[in-house]
């Protein structure tokens, strides 16, 4: 009942992002990102930066998986990520297929269990690109 | 930085002397509100209300404040008026909702209606986020006890959920239960 009205909550702010040219060269190293991104804060009550995460950015037609775009407090991408709801990785008739990766080069990659958080509330992976070095994941860290 | 919210709502009843209260040496049973924590670790894996059970007396008020900085989280009733989920609150009782709170936002509500009541968070019930109040008496005025996995109609609580209540007896017994 509660995720429907989410849903539908989200559907209706991403609107206006439909009339939008949905494969410009989207501009994505620098926030805010060019094309249908919107920051997630603007659409769920999550805070606006994200310790360990950072600011994130997400076109809401892509929900839950993503790419959610990951900003340091400086504006800079650091991270790719995406959200892949636990029980459908478990369903053998589900897959994520062809997700976007705008970010480019990856560092390395983190996947860790994520008990859920306001747009995408049921348990989910984060499969994190990391676009900076492990060094520098500290930029996202508080 | 976000002001904190605070909402106060008055659930009604009619307030009755607890015999349990002599025994009670408790320090929840002797503060005017009581808190209770929304946390949660680093990346997000695990989320808990801390305490998870409390004794309070009829007409205390109980207060969640959200100290995970990474996540918002809710504490809602189980009561059919709040996404159908299961009534787990004393029949006369009026359920709650606080809607999203993000770090540091509160939300307040008095208990008067003695009894059991077991609440959620809505983005993490699934992950066992819940939590369990018992005002006086367990089966007091209210009439319902909730204290089983027994629930009546709605959306059923899941198992994560249900696993994660603490009981009634060790409520009564300690006064309080932290988050282990
Ligand atoms: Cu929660």
């Amino acid at each position: 009942m509660f995720l429907r009205f989410a849903v539908a909550a989200i559907a209706a702010l991403a609107m206006p992002a439909l009339t939008l040219p949905a494969f410009a060269a989207d501009q994505v190293e620098k926030a805010p990102p060019s094309g249908a991104y919107k920051k997630v804060s603007t659409l769920v009550k999550l805070p606006d930066f994200l310790p360990g995460l950072g600011q994130l950015y997400v076109d809401p037609n892509t929900l839950p998986a993503g790419p959610f775009l990951a900003y340091d407090h400086n504006g800079k991408l650091v991270s790719t990520v995406y959200m892949l709801p636990i029980e459908d990785l478990s369903n053998k008739d589900k897959s994520f297929d062809n997700l976007a990766a705008p970010g480019g080069k990856v560092d390395h990659v983190d996947v860790y269990y994520n008990a859920g958080h306001p747009g995408v509330e049921k348990p989910h992976a984060h499969v994190v690109l990391w676009h900076v070095s492990k060094a520098d994941e500290a930029r996202v860290a508080k | 930085m976000t002001p904190t919210r605070r909402h106060i709502l008055r659930v009604g009843g009619v307030l009755l002397a607890a015999p349990l209260a002599a025994r009670l040496a408790g320090r929840a049973w002797a503060e005017d509100t009581v808190e209770i924590v929304m946390r949660g670790n680093a990346d997000g894996s695990q989320v808990w209300f801390d305490p998870i059970g409390i004794l309070i007396r009829p007409g205390q008020s109980v207060r969640w404040i959200n100290r995970d900085p990474g996540n918002s989280h809710t504490s809602t009733a189980y009561h059919p008026q709040n996404s159908d989920r299961p009534l787990r609150i004393p029949a006369g009782a009026t359920p709650w909702n606080s809607d999203y709170l993000l770090p540091d936002e509160s939300f307040s509500v008095t208990l008067t209606v003695e009894g059991t009541y077991d609440y959620f968070c809505i983005p993490h019930e699934h992950a066992g986020m819940v939590g369990r109040i018992v005002v006086g008496r367990p089966g007091g005025l209210g009439g319902s006890t909730v204290s089983s996995s027994a629930s009546q109609g709605g959306e059923p609580v899941p198992d994560e959920a249900l696993r994660a209540f603490p009981a009634v007896d060790e409520i009564l017994r300690r006064g309080i239960v932290r988050h282990t």
